[in-house]
């Protein structure tokens, strides 16, 4: 079983390959059939990061604006996200101030984001350049990384290195686990909270010896 | 000899023998019978007849339905779409139509039923035939294009067939039972004056292909309309459309709402019908010609209803246009743009009635922050911790919420949760309910739930009982599953609609 779980999201514009990113990293392939994510979806998979298993529960949100008051709902609570744009699409770059703007008003101002390009094997329609959306990522300070869900480069590296950063600020104490609504929980306490009322979640944290 | 294999459904497998197989076959046999390496073909082929359904329902996902991140087997091949396509439409090129019944005398029906017979067997001859060749096609096509895993041999449902398959569901081309019900709805079309409640009760548990477009059409005409001739509907209809069209576009201009969201969405589909990568776009002719055509008729469906959903729409009109469209009698060729513009025009304006018909009543779905769908979300909730506790506080218990799962099934009128031919035998019956997209579709969603319930019961973490209702395994069901699940559902509103507070807590 894991010794965390941490709650991710992933979002960023209609058409982006957010399903394709997480259908990647879970599946190991690329689907090359994807419709449009209605609402959310939901996908789950255990990693090992530094020595720790993780596991993450991630939320797959919907792009498209119309399901904007659906996916809002979801932000809550969520330690880690996924913000994606496609660099052959300078629209869905051009949207991501908003997104951010989203996540850290909706989510928690401790919310650990990797900024994601996706579609990198289409270099030649590329619209972003890496050095623009890498000096974006920095002055907003997320971390960044282009990838490509058809060829699965730095699928996976995005989803770790966004839970390694979650799991550097817990122990550097800048991330509190037992805070609610961090996005984070203890994976024994995780599971024992969900075989028990909620009231035993307080008790369970203090138990666990991780 | 030959097997053929165009479905679950069709072959002359016996189908008792395909249903136990099936029923005794839960999701991990299609994993595992695909790990097993198959010494025949043929046996491969038996072996997977059910796995058919699983790109009926991922297939049709460009186009229609399913997709979302299943991580369940379903998903662990993502289905060459385009070579299925392009086998569609070469069948297209040598399958015989299947008969339209609306013209039919009364006294004809057992010709008609020799045609039918004749028919289903030239196709059988055929369908296999160039079934295998793509299949060899398809293969290498696929080998070298994709990253394809699994799968080495994948034989291909000819999208006609699925489509003008839906009502075989496993059985026999046709049963006595199905025949008397075909002659019925025969006779019925066949009086110059078309009692449409007679029509409604007879379509409530499903029409055959044969008439389908007919009553279809019939079934989702205006009041005004009724005692109007077929003929003279038919050839209104298209002047009806576009005077309503303009009406809307008027409106629309007038009342000054042509703000963000028409952009909004009008640029939504223009990169939603950009092909998102080459591989994955049908680039048949069968599919582009059809394809256009749709985009015409959703420029059409946008004007209506500012707020429908893109690919929601989309679906729908295609699935609707598809089904009208296929089993015309005057049709002899597949390729839209060749057919006289006027059938086209006509096609498409059937399929826009049945789309409004459909729309109707649940405008409020599709509206800003979608007040339709929470609404009914929140029903769904209500009438399940009535029906079935056990499974209300499971959810409870591991905190999965309503709103979860059952958003989608309420945005795409569970066309994503079931394959192609269930859902258009669901619409025969919305049809022919009153309120049956508004309103009858909420306990077709309790029951479909409740069907589950077992499964859910027995799933004991939150991301087991989230991955489930994600992926429930309806991609072998048919006729008899949808019966039953409608007949649950007419239970459930004959028990609760009309007494809402009666069973309340």
């Amino acid at each position: 079983s894991a010794d965390f779980l941490f709650k991710f999201l992933v979002i960023g514009n209609a058409g982006t390959g957010k399903s394709c990113l997480l259908h990647q990293f879970i599946e190991n392939n690329f689907k090359d059939d994807s419709n449009h994510t209605i609402g959310v979806e939901f996908g789950s998979k255990i990693i090992n990061v530094v020595n720790k298993f993780v596991k993450l529960q991630i939320w797959d949100t919907a792009g498209q604006e119309r399901f904007r008051s659906v996916t809002r709902s979801y932000y809550r609570g969520a330690a880690g996200a996924l913000l994606v744009y496609d660099i052959t699409s300078r629209e869905t770059y051009n949207a991501l101030t908003n997104w951010l703007t989203d996540a850290r008003m909706l989510a928690s101002q401790n919310i650990v984001i990797i900024l994601c390009g996706n579609k990198k094997d289409l270099d030649a329609d590329r619209e972003v350049t890496f050095l623009e959306a890498s000096r974006f990522a920095q002055e907003n300070e997320l971390m960044f990384l282009e990838t490509s869900a058809l060829t699965g480069e730095n699928v996976e590296e995005a989803f770790v290195q966004c839970a390694r950063k979650i799991l550097n600020k817990i122990e550097s104490g800048e991330l509190d686990p037992e805070r609610m609504g961090s996005g984070i929980q203890y994976g024994d306490a995780a599971l024992r909270q969900l075989r028990s009322p909620r009231r035993a979640q307080a008790e369970s944290v203090q138990e666990c010896s991780c | 000899s030959l097997q053929p294999i165009y479905g679950a459904r069709y072959p002359p497998v016996d189908p008792r023998v395909l249903c136990s197989l099936l029923k005794d076959t839960p999701k991990t046999h299609a994993v595992s019978v695909r790990s097993k390496k198959p010494a025949t073909f043929h046996e491969f082929a038996r072996s997977t007849n059910d796995a058919w359904d699983i790109d009926d329902e991922e297939d049709d996902g460009g186009f229609f339905t399913a997709t979302h991140s299943t991580p369940v087997p379903v998903q662990s091949h993502p289905s060459g779409e385009a070579p299925r396509l392009k086998e569609a439409s070469r069948l297209t090129d040598t399958e015989p139509e299947p008969r339209s019944g609306d013209r039919a005398q009364p006294g004809s029906t057992e010709i008609s039923q020799e045609h039918l017979n004749t028919d289903s067997e030239l196709c059988n001859g055929r369908v296999v035939k160039s079934s295998s060749d793509v299949q060899l096609n398809s293969n290498t096509e696929r080998s070298t294009l994709q990253k394809q895993q699994s799968l080495p041999l994948r034989p291909i449902i000819p999208l006609v067939a699925r489509i003008s398959d839906q009502n075989a569901s496993g059985a026999p081309p046709m049963t006595v039972r199905e025949k008397t019900r075909l002659d019925k709805f025969r006779l019925l079309l066949a009086s110059s004056n078309t009692n449409l409640e007679d029509l409604r009760k007879h379509s409530w548990s499903g029409i055959p292909r044969e008439v389908r477009p007919i009553t279809w059409r019939l079934l989702s005409k205006r009041k005004e309309n009724v005692g109007v001739t077929h003929k003279q509907l038919y050839t209104n209809i298209s002047d009806l459309l576009l005077s309503f069209f303009c009406r809307y576009l008027r409106e629309f201009c007038l009342s000054g709402r042509f703000d963000i969201q028409p952009a909004a969405m009008c640029r939504e589909s223009t990169t939603s019908s950009r092909p998102s990568s080459s591989s994955s776009f049908p680039t048949s002719h069968l599919l582009t010609s059809v394809h256009r055509f749709n985009l015409r008729l959703l420029s059409l469906s946008l004007s209506l209803s500012l707020s429908l959903s893109f690919s929601l729409s989309r679906s729908l009109s295609l699935a609707l246009s598809l089904s009208l469209f296929f089993s015309k009698e005057d049709v002899e060729n597949f390729e839209m743009a060749a057919l006289p513009l006027e059938t086209q025009r006509n096609i498409e304006a059937d399929s826009f009635w049945c789309m409004s018909k459909l729309l109707d009543g649940i405008q409020d779905n599709y509206t800003f922050a979608q007040p339709g769908i929470q609404k009914k979300v929140k029903a769904l909730e209500e009438l399940i911790s009535r029906i079935d506790e056990d499974v209300h506080l499971h959810f409870q218990k591991f905190e999965v919420e309503y709103l979860q799962f059952a958003f989608r099934w309420m945005n795409n009128l569970l066309m994503r949760e079931l394959p192609l031919r269930c859902t258009i035998r669901v619409w025969d019956t919305y049809q022919a309910e009153s309120e049956g997209f508004s309103h009858f579709h909420l306990y077709v969603c309790a029951a479909f739930l409740i069907k589950w319930r077992k499964e859910i019961l027995s799933m004991m973490d939150f991301q087991g009982l989230l991955m489930l209702l994600q992926n429930l395994p309806t991609i072998h069901w048919g006729n008899e599953e949808v019966g039953l699940l409608l007949a649950e559902a007419y239970r459930l509103k004959y028990m609760f609609a009309d007494a809402p507070r009666h069973y309340k807590r």
